[in-house]
C-alpha cells in the first residue's frame, strides 16, 4: 500500500456532511436517549431467581420422621423448615449430596451425605439420607442422641457430579456400592422408575453382615416390579450366608462379570475407601476407557497414615497453624494426621466447606508458609492454584507449622 | 452471616473494589502497587468473575475465554501485555494461538468453510482468494481500521479531551464512521457480499448483529487480533487472574473472598462505606465497582433515596447484552484423531447476523456457535490421548426466563445435544463415544457463580448511540454518587476480556486522582 493510497482515503457513508454531523449528534443524541428513558427500577432478575432455585447456598430443613432401616442405620426425611427462608427443596439429579452444617455443642463441622430419595420427591417436599452409625464416629454418635423429629438442620444446595449423564454413559449402569454407599443409588433406582432418568441399573451390593443390608426388601421390592429395569446383587462376605440368591465374598472381576455386561455398561462406584482400593483393582482386569468408570468422591481419608507416601516421622506431631481469617489472626494446634480442615473446625473458626474430599473447592485457601501433604487422589486443584500455592483444607495434612489464610464462610 | 471470634473486617480503606472480575482485579493491582490503601471484596471464592476455570475428572476447563486481544507477541506488545508483564510483573504465561478462526456457514445456497490466518495481509489474501476482486475493498477495511486505532490512541493519550481540529485533520474516517454500523461503513466501503461474510466471521464475540453494533468497536476489534493474533494463558484463565491475586497481596493490596457487598452506603450523594452479608462495616469514599450498574444501583445502594433519577434511566436507556450457554467436553482421544486442526471455529448457519441473533432469543438448537479446541493452542493442556472442546452459544436472558428447576437438567442435555450433533456435522467428526466428561453452563451457571444480572456478560450492546466514542465522550458526566466508578463490561470500552481489564486501569486512575486531589485539599 503506497503512502498516496493512505492519503487519498476518504470513506462516505452517506455524505462527507452527514457523515460527520452524524458524529457530532452521537453524545446529544446520547444524552437524550438517557433523559428519554424510564426511570422505573429494575428488580427483575429471573435468572438469578432461577440459578438460587438450583443452588440455594443455605437450606434450612427440620427432621419430619426417622425410620430405623438396620441395626446400625436410620432415614431421616427432611423437610423445609417453616420458621425460615426456605420454602421448598432445592431439585438435584439424582446421586447428588447435600453437605450438612452442624453444630456439635458450638462447634460448627460439615457433613456431606448422598440423597437417598428421589429427585420428585424435592418436588413433594422432602429429602431422605439415610446414615449409619459409625462405631468411632463422633459425628454419628451425636446424631444418634440428639437429632429427633423437630430437630433442625441446616444444609447447602445439592453438590457433586456423581449423576449419571445421558450424553456420556451408557444406558446401562452397574452401581458397584458398599455398605452406606447404597444411598445415591436408591435414589437413582428411584429416579429410573419414576421416568426421571432414562436407564437401567444393576446393582452389587457388598455388606459385611446379613442384617447390616440397608434398603434389602426395599430394593427387593423394586426389582420383583420393575425386572426390566433394576436388578440387584448382594454379596457378603461374613462366613455364613443364609439369604437367598446371594454371593459370598468380594465384588470380584468374576462376580461383575457373571452379572453384568461389562462391555455396555457405564460403571459408579459408592462406599468406603477399602473397597475403592479392591474394586479398582478388579475393574482394571478389564481394561475399560476412563470414561466408564465414575468414583464418587469418599469423603475425608480416614486413615491418611497407610497412604504410603505420607512422612510417617511427622505422625506422632502436633503443628502450629497461624491462621488469617476475616481480620482475625489467629494460631492453633494441628494433628499431622487430621487435615487442616479438622484443625479449623475444632478450633471452632466455622471454615467454609461441603464435600471434604478435595473436590469441590469450596475450602481453597492460601498457603503462606509451611508444607502439607496432601493426597494425590484428592488433589483436585487447578493448575494455577497449585502454581500459587492455594490449597484445598480438607484434603491437606499439615507436616510443618503452617502460615494459612482462610476465607470466611459465606 | 459469620459471627465467629472477630473475623468481621472493621478497617476503613482509601478505595473499596467490588468484585474480583476482569476489571476489579486490574483496578486493585494498579490502586495496590501506587500503596493506595484497598480492598476487594469477592462474593465468590475465588478472583476472575467469568475470567476462571473448572476442573471435571482428569480436565481442567477454561471456562469463558476463547482468545485475549491486545495481548500480542514480545515483538508486538499489546496493551494487555504491557500491563501483565511491564507494568504488573504478573507471573504469567500466554500462548498464541495458531489461527484467527474458520468460518462455516451451513445454511443450504450459503455454504462456506474458511480457514482465517493472523496477520492483517494474509487475512486480506485469504478473503480475496475466496473473492476475487474484494481485496481493494477490504485494504480500505483495514486502512479505517487503523486510523480508528490511532484515534483512539490519541483520545487516550489526551485523556478524553482531543483537539478537534487534530481529529478533523487526521483522523476524519474516524470521524465519518463512529455513527455507523459495520453493515453501513462496509457498504460504502464497497465490500462484495461475500466477502463481509468472512470479514464479519468473528461478530458473535461483540454478539450484536452487523447491521446495529457500531463499525469502530468491530474494526478495531478485527484490527487488533489480526495484527497482533489471539493469545490465551497456558494455565487457563484462572491462571492470570490468581497471579494477579497473588500480586495485589505482594504489593499490601488485600481481596476477601466469599465476601459479599450487601449494601453500598450513601450520604448526601457521596460515597460513605459498604456492609457485607458477612456483617462486616467497612467505611471508604470511594467505591469501584465490577458489578453492573443495574446491580449497583437497583440492589446496592444504600438508602434506595440516595440513587439519583439520572442513574435509573442511564440504566434503562442501555440495551443490555446477551448471556450463554456453552458446553464443556473432554475427549478420551486426542483433536487430530478426530480430524479437529483448528483452534477456533465459528460455525453459523447462515452470516445474517440478525437471524442468528433471533435465534438466540428462543429456548431452541442456537443457529451459531463459536468453539474452541484448547489442544491446538496448548498441546498438553490435558493428559496424553486426550482432549478438550468448549462449544459456546449465546442467548437472551428473556429466553430462560420461564425455565423451572425440574425442567434445567433435561432442557439443558437437550440444547447441548443438538449443538453436538451441529458441530459433528459441520466439522464432520463423531465426538460422542468419546466424551469422558461434560459439564453445560448455562445463563443460570453464570448467574450462579458471577452473580451477573441475569446471567448477562456481555455488557450493554454497542450500537453506534452507545458504542466506546460517545460513551468515552461522556466521562466524568456519567458519575451520578460521587466517589463511585463503575469497572468492567458494563462500562465505558463495552465488555470483553481486554476492555475490561483496560478498563479497570482507567477508572483506578481516575479514582487515584481524585484521591490525590483531596490530599492536596487536606
Amino acid at each position: 500500500m503506497s503512502k498516496e493510497n493512505e492519503e487519498k482515503l476518504n470513506v462516505t457513508v452517506r455524505s462527507n456532511t452527514k457523515d460527520l454531523f452524524a458524529f457530532t449528534k452521537l453524545v446529544p443524541n446520547r444524552i437524550k436517549r438517557i433523559e428519554r428513558a424510564s426511570s422505573e427500577p429494575l428488580r427483575e432478575d429471573p435468572i438469578n431467581d432461577l440459578a438460587w432455585k438450583l443452588h440455594p447456598e443455605k437450606q434450612f430443613l427440620i427432621i419430619n420422621e426417622i425410620k430405623e432401616e438396620t441395626k446400625s442405620t436410620k432415614t431421616f426425611k427432611l423437610v423445609p423448615d417453616p420458621d425460615s427462608i426456605t420454602k421448598e427443596l432445592a431439585y438435584f439429579r439424582s446421586g447428588q449430596y447435600i453437605s450438612l452444617k452442624i453444630d456439635l455443642e458450638g462447634v460448627r463441622i460439615t457433613r456431606p451425605y448422598s440423597i437417598a430419595s428421589s429427585p420428585k420427591d424435592a418436588l413433594k417436599g422432602f429429602y431422605e439420607l439415610t446414615i449409619r452409625k459409625e462405631e468411632n464416629g463422633f459425628l454419628t454418635h451425636f446424631i444418634w442422641d440428639h437429632w429427633k423429629v423437630g430437630t433442625r438442620v441446616e444444609s447447602s444446595g445439592p453438590e457433586g457430579f456423581f449423576y449419571y449423564e445421558r450424553l456420556r454413559d451408557l444406558t446401562q449402569i452397574v452401581g458397584i456400592a458398599g455398605g452406606s454407599g447404597i444411598t445415591p443409588f436408591r435414589s437413582m433406582a428411584k429416579a429410573i422408575i419414576d421416568g426421571t432418568t432414562d436407564a437401567k441399573l444393576t446393582l452389587l451390593y457388598g455388606s459385611s453382615e446379613e442384617d447390616d443390608i440397608i434398603f434389602y426388601e426395599e430394593f427387593k421390592e423394586m426389582e420383583k416390579k420393575h425386572p426390566a429395569k433394576i436388578k440387584i446383587v448382594h454379596i457378603l462376605s461374613c462366613d455364613v450366608v443364609s439369604l437367598e440368591g446371594c454371593e459370598k465374598g468380594f465384588i470380584t472381576k468374576e462376580i461383575i462379570e457373571k452379572y453384568c455386561d461389562v462391555n455396555s455398561s457405564t460403571f459408579f462406584i459408592c462406599g468406603p475407601q477399602i473397597m475403592y482400593n479392591f474394586v479398582e483393582e478388579e475393574l482394571k482386569k478389564f481394561n475399560l476407557p476412563v470414561k466408564r468408570i465414575r468414583r464418587e468422591a469418599f469423603g475425608e481419608v480416614k486413615d491418611i497414615l497407610t497412604h504410603p507416601d505420607f512422612p510417617k516421622e511427622v505422625a506422632e506431631k502436633i503443628f502450629k497453624i497461624k491462621i488469617h481469617i476475616g481480620d482475625l489472626t489467629e494460631e492453633i494446634p494441628a494433628i499431622a494426621t487430621e487435615s487442616v480442615l479438622v484443625a479449623l473446625e475444632r478450633a471452632n473458626l466455622n471454615p467454609p466447606s461441603k464435600c471434604r474430599s478435595g473436590e469441590c473447592g469450596f475450602c481453597r485457601s492460601l498457603l503462606i508458609d509451611g508444607k502439607v501433604y496432601i493426597n494425590p487422589v484428592s488433589d483436585w486443584r487447578r493448575s494455577a492454584d497449585k502454581k500459587f500455592n492455594y490449597f484445598h483444607p480438607c484434603a491437606s495434612y499439615p507436616i510443618t507449622d503452617l502460615v494459612i489464610n482462610i476465607p470466611r464462610d459465606l | 452471616m459469620n459471627e465467629s471470634k472477630g473475623q468481621r473486617i472493621e478497617d476503613s480503606y482509601d478505595v473499596v473494589v467490588i468484585g474480583a472480575g476482569n476489571g476489579g482485579l486490574s483496578a486493585t493491582a494498579f490502586l495496590a502497587q501506587r500503596g493506595v490503601n484497598v480492598l476487594c471484596l469477592e462474593q465468590h471464592n475465588l478472583p476472575g468473575g467469568v475470567a476462571t476455570s473448572f476442573v471435571r475428572g482428569r480436565f481442567e476447563f477454561e471456562t469463558s475465554l476463547h482468545e485475549l486481544a491486545s495481548y500480542g507477541p514480545q515483538s508486538n506488545k499489546g496493551s494487555i501485555r504491557t500491563m501483565f508483564e511491564d507494568k504488573l510483573k504478573l507471573d504469567t504465561e500466554f500462548v498464541q494461538v495458531p489461527e484467527a478462526f474458520r468460518l462455516i456457514l451451513t445454511a443450504p445456497g450459503e455454504e462456506l468453510d474458511v480457514s482465517m490466518p493472523f496477520g492483517v495481509e494474509n487475512f486480506i489474501d485469504t478473503i480475496e482468494k475466496e473473492v476475487p476482486g474484494s481485496k481493494e475493498s477490504v485494504e480500505k477495511f483495514f486502512k479505517v481500521a487503523k486510523e480508528i486505532r490511532d484515534a483512539f490512541s490519541y483520545i487516550r493519550k489526551m485523556k478524553g479531551k482531543p483537539d478537534q481540529g487534530v481529529l478533523f485533520k487526521e483522523f476524519s474516517n474516524f470521524l465519518k464512521t463512529a455513527a455507523y454500523s459495520v453493515t453501513e461503513v462496509e457498504n460504502a466501503l464497497g465490500i462484495p457480499e461475500k466477502a463481509q461474510k468472512i470479514l464479519n466471521g468473528s461478530w458473535s464475540y461483540l454478539g450484536v448483529p452487523t447491521d446495529r453494533v457500531n463499525f469502530t468497536i468491530f474494526a478495531s476489534m478485527v484490527l487488533v487480533y489480526a495484527e497482533k493474533g489471539g493469545w490465551v494463558p497456558t494455565n487457563r484463565s484462572h491462571g492470570y487472574t490468581t497471579a494477579f491475586d497473588a500480586k495485589i497481596r505482594e504489593f499490601g493490596g488485600r481481596i476477601e473472598y466469599n465476601t459479599r457487598v450487601d449494601k453500598i452506603l450513601v450520604e448526601g450523594g457521596k460515597i460513605v462505606g459498604v456492609e457485607t452479608t458477612n456483617g462486616d462495616k467497612i467505611k471508604t469514599n470511594y467505591i469501584i465497582s465490577n458489578a453492573s450498574p443495574i446491580l449497583t444501583y437497583n440492589k446496592l445502594i444504600y438508602p434506595q433515596s440516595e440513587v439519583p433519577e439520572i442513574a435509573y434511566k442511564d440504566v434503562n436507556a442501555r440495551i443490555l447484552g446477551l448471556t450463554g450457554f456453552v458446553v464443556y467436553v473432554g475427549l478420551d482421544t486426542t483433536a487430530e484423531e478426530l480430524g479437529l486442526h483448528e483452534y477456533a471455529y465459528f460455525i453459523m448457519d447462515t452470516m445474517d447476523t440478525e437471524e442468528v441473533y433471533n435465534s438466540w432469543s428462543k429456548l431452541q438448537a442456537p443457529g451459531g456457535l463459536a468453539c474452541v479446541v484448547l489442544n491446538n493452542a496448548i498441546p498438553d493442556c490435558s493428559p496424553p490421548g486426550t482432549c478438550m472442546l468448549d462449544i459456546t452459544t449465546l442467548y437472551r436472558p428473556e429466553a430462560w426466563k420461564d425455565v423451572k428447576p425440574e425442567e434445567y437438567v433435561e432442557l439443558k442435555n437437550n440444547l447441548a445435544e443438538e449443538i453436538l450433533i451441529k458441530f459433528e456435522k459441520a466439522t464432520g467428526t463423531s465426538l460422542r463415544d468419546h466424551i469422558e466428561e461434560i459439564e453445560i453452563a448455562t445463563p443460570a451457571t453464570f448467574a450462579r457463580y458471577a452473580k451477573l444480572y441475569n446471567g448477562i456478560f456481555y455488557g450493554y450492546e454497542p450500537e453506534s448511540w452507545d458504542s466506546i466514542v460517545p460513551r468515552l465522550n461522556m466521562m466524568g458526566k456519567d458519575v451520578y454518587i460521587e466517589g463511585l466508578e463503575f469497572a468492567g463490561g458494563f462500562n465505558r470500552q463495552a465488555h470483553g476480556y481486554s476492555s475490561s481489564l483496560s478498563d479497570g486501569l482507567i477508572s483506578a486512575r481516575l479514582t487515584l486522582q481524585k484521591l490525590l486531589q483531596e490530599d492536596g485539599k487536606a
